[in-house]
């Protein structure tokens, strides 16, 4: 339990570093700008504790930056930290390898597309459960991609690699935000 | 960390091995509460992705709610003091 424990700390310190950059106590803020401000201060914290080893993060804290009116607001949470240079390089290193990834793409369709024409005309019963399963597989595969940050670039492989390290680190930010909520509320 | 990324490397280049994803799809199995007490055999690649992303849905909508209500909880607390000691509370732990 003692890595899993200090991933908690490691975001509670980052967190709340984060909401202190933003001068969240002394602002006056409507409860939205609030709402806002912890949610994307959570989200950086989540993703700055795997300090750029993992793609969602990255890809995570960049479409956190390119969004205009928040650019400003992550700036300030992640502050001095030297991530945002990596930020700006992942960027154009994502775009030519979404070249790459989208060539390949095409031409594994096109293959699976060749093969299933040949496995359709050989065995009819099994080529439709196997092919229906598969369509499933792929149709929820679609799905995964939208929800993991920075997914549609992803293979098979290393969409679900990044799903497993997703979900921890999201484990981790549900624990610890309502632990800290059932402080507050137990305080108040 | 290094063997995975060379893990991937590989796979990018070759073929992808069945048993590859088989042992992801296990090990993501494995993570998700309401799949974990059934036997691997018994559940398929398209349940496991399906309920990986409810997982993940649902999870979101906890941290939306969460923060629905730290911000209503911070708004009222006023003092620094007060969020300070719960601060320290949670990093004794």
């Amino acid at each position: 339990m003692c890595p899993h424990t200090s991933l908690k700390q490691q975001f509670l310190k980052k967190w709340i570093m984060g909401l202190q950059r933003c001068s969240f106590s002394k602002k006056n803020m409507s409860i939205l700008e609030r709402k806002k401000t912890i949610k994307l201060s959570a989200d950086i914290a989540m993703a700055s504790a795997r300090n750029g080893t993992t793609r969602w993060s990255r890809a995570l804290i960049s479409n956190a930056s390119k969004d205009g009116s928040d650019n400003r607001l992550v700036q300030q949470i992640l502050g001095p930290d030297s991530n945002t240079p990596a930020v700006a390089t992942t960027t154009n290193k994502a775009r030519t390898r979404r070249a790459s990834v989208c060539k390949k793409i095409v031409k594994r369709s096109h293959q699976i597309r060749r093969r299933r024409r040949k496995c359709v005309a050989a065995a009819p019963v099994k080529a439709v459960t196997s092919s229906i399963s598969k369509h499933l597989v792929r149709k929820r595969t679609q799905v995964l991609k939208t929800l993991i940050p920075g997914g549609e670039f992803m293979d098979e492989i290393c969409l679900i690699e990044e799903t497993l390290d997703y979900i921890t680190s999201l484990r981790v930010q549900v624990d610890v935000m309502r632990s800290v909520a059932s402080a507050c509320f137990s305080q108040s | 960390m290094s063997s995975r990324r060379s893990r991937s490397r590989q796979s990018s280049g070759s073929r992808i091995t069945d048993d590859q994803i088989i042992d992801l799809v296990s090990k993501l199995q494995q993570l998700i509460p309401e799949l974990r007490g059934r036997r691997s055999d018994k559940v398929s690649a398209s349940k496991v992705l399906q309920e990986t992303c409810n997982y993940i849905r649902n999870l979101h909508r906890q941290v939306d709610g969460l923060s629905d209500r730290l911000s209503q909880l911070l708004a009222s607390t006023d003092t620094d003091s007060d969020q300070a000691a719960v601060i320290r509370s949670l990093l004794m732990e």
